[in-house]
């Protein structure tokens, strides 16, 4: 159980890349390699039988005979109306997908701040392929000047809008949402005839944000389900009595400065 | 507890159990903790029953009078043949802190007591005047009534103590010396509701009449044994989280509302029923 006792600590980045390739800026070149640099740490179980605790395994299960259909027998179906599917071979899909040109093409530079988070997708490392010359000089112009550069990188089977940019030293890369994947809120209701507040209301308004301001700090967040969760799973390991429930802290406290008044009351009686 | 004050392990304390007031368990459970010395006086030696509603209030509670599967070996438990249930139940009794808490965590919003002590289970200590208004009558007329029978027992010699049962009506309790039986208390609260509802015209004395609209029952009935009656300081499974409240008599005025006797104002109100047990009174049977 290595990721439990792990968990304080922070994710190595991995070393094996992902993607290979290079930045292409104008006639320039730099190659470079891709690392996988997100991690998804929310707890995950796999489904066991009740009965003997054995894993589960998925089937495709054919819904016309219920029969199970191995991997070699399956096509690709479009569904065009509820029950009504274009079917696409393998071939079909090959001969569509997007030419991964192992090139990264940088269109610009903007801002790094003009770019909404909205876009963000997945953020990946970016180190150099035996360029680190060339590597150095952009990282370094780039933080300077607080650029990003927008470009376009094909993974597997699509192609991104992405975005380069520095972060603690590293050239990252982070693939962006098309404009189609993200909803417009003009279409919503609730906010289409919200009343103007009054000038003295955003007084005390702006008022409450700035005494509450500060700098931002993502190690003041933690993930206190996944933390209970992995404390009961090393109880388990080592064998001790679990209890289920645990309060809540806050109102424990509450409870207990009670009790200790109460408990002096009773002394006293 | 880590801090060692109580042997209860809480669990699920921000299960909401008041839905409209969005009170948790763990309100409930400070509420018993504060309220403690004084509901532990009157508890003490009583073979109890709970009323649990363990997915709040928005859902049917159930009674009960057994101690629960699980119960820890340190709740002091009393076994007695009971006549409703027709076989020996484990009757919890409530003699410490520790219990008390052990079952407010078993969301026992509900805490219902006998009339009498495990030192002497088939003898009532106390006696009961409960008095319960039909519709279309109001709490206004509950006070009216329940004053009268406060005259008619003040001029008996006696000393009666009252409080909200928490939902409708009020309740009227004497705490009664050695040497009554159930027979001679329930005989005693029917005689004076017999006279009484010849002096009122609202107040009937009998149980044929107690569904009549627009009557005031003095129910004598719950003067018997195994019968019970929600205990002082008790909470009720209501939407406003109400209290059966013990009152001063100078404050049982019209106007007042048991809706107002809640979580959250009783703890900060006096005690008026901190002696009881110290009058234990002798009844001159008429």
């Amino acid at each position: 159980m290595e990721d439990i006792e792990e968990a304080e600590g922070k994710e190595r980045p991995s070393k094996r890349p992902i993607w290979t390739g290079s930045i292409t800026i104008g006639l320039v070149n730099i190659p470079v390699k891709l690392l996988t640099m997100i991690y998804d740490k929310s707890v995950s179980f796999r489904f066991l039988h009740k009965e003997d605790n054995q894993p589960l395994k998925y089937q495709r299960i054919c819904v016309k005979d219920n029969k199970i259909i191995p991997w070699t027998d399956i096509a690709r179906g479009y569904e065009v109306r509820k029950g009504e599917f274009v079917v696409l071979q393998k071939e079909d899909l090959e001969a569509a997908r997007p030419e991964s040109d192992q090139r990264i093409r940088i269109d610009k530079f903007v801002d790094y701040l003009s770019v909404d988070p909205i876009y963000f997708e997945r953020t990946y490392f970016l180190t150099p392929d035996k360029s680190g010359e060339a590597y150095r000089l952009l990282l370094t112009a780039m933080e300077k000047m607080g650029k990003a550069a927008v470009g376009r990188i094909t993974l597997k089977t699509k192609e991104y809008p992405a975005l380069l940019h520095v972060y603690k030293n590293a050239l990252v890369l982070t693939t962006l949402r098309y404009s189609y994947e993200v909803a417009d809120p003009s279409g919503l209701e609730e906010l289409s005839d919200l009343k103007e507040p009054s000038k003295g209301e955003v007084e005390l308004a702006i008022k409450i944000i700035k005494d509450l301001s500060g700098e931002f700090s993502i190690d003041d967040y933690q993930d206190s389900y996944k933390e209970r969760i992995e404390r009961l799973i090393g109880q388990k390991l080592k064998g001790e009595k679990i209890v289920v429930e645990k309060p809540v802290k806050e109102e424990a406290k509450e409870l207990m400065a009670a009790l200790e008044e109460t408990l002096k009351q009773l002394k006293t009686k | 507890m880590a801090e060692g004050l109580t042997k209860v392990q809480f669990t699920n304390l921000d299960k909401v159990l008041f839905p409209d007031l969005g009170l948790t368990k763990g309100k409930v459970i400070e509420y018993y903790i504060r309220i403690a010395p004084r509901i532990l006086y009157i508890l003490k030696d009583r073979a109890i029953s709970l009323k649990r509603f363990p997915n709040g209030i928005g859902e049917e509670g159930f009674f009960e009078k057994d101690s629960p599967i699980g119960t820890p070996s340190w709740v002091q438990t009393f076994k007695r043949y009971s006549e409703t249930a027709e076989r020996d139940v484990n009757y919890i009794v409530c003699n410490s802190l520790d219990t008390l808490l052990w079952i407010a965590n078993l969301a026992a919003i509900e805490i219902h007591m006998p009339l009498s002590t495990i030192g002497d289970f088939e003898s009532p200590d106390l006696m009961l005047f409960d008095i319960d208004p039909e519709p279309p009558l109001s709490f206004d007329d509950v006070i009216g009534v329940t004053n009268l029978l406060k005259e008619k027992l003040d001029a008996l010699g006696l000393v009666p103590y009252v409080k909200t049962s928490g939902k409708k009506g009020l309740h009227v309790v004497i705490p009664i010396a050695k040497g009554h039986t159930f027979k001679q208390t329930k005989e005693f609260v029917h005689q004076l509701g017999r006279y009484l509802a010849k002096e009122s015209e609202v107040i009937v004395s009998e149980f044929s009449q107690s569904r009549d609209p627009g009557t005031v029952f003095i129910d004598f009935l719950q003067n018997s044994q195994g019968r019970t009656m929600v205990c002082p300081y008790s909470l009720r499974a209501n939407p406003k989280a109400t209290v059966s409240t013990p009152l001063q008599w100078k404050d049982l005025k019209k106007g007042l509302r048991p809706d107002d006797l809640t979580i959250f104002n009783v703890p900060k109100l006096d005690d008026p029923w901190e002696n009881l047990l110290k009058f234990k009174q002798k009844l001159e049977l008429i």
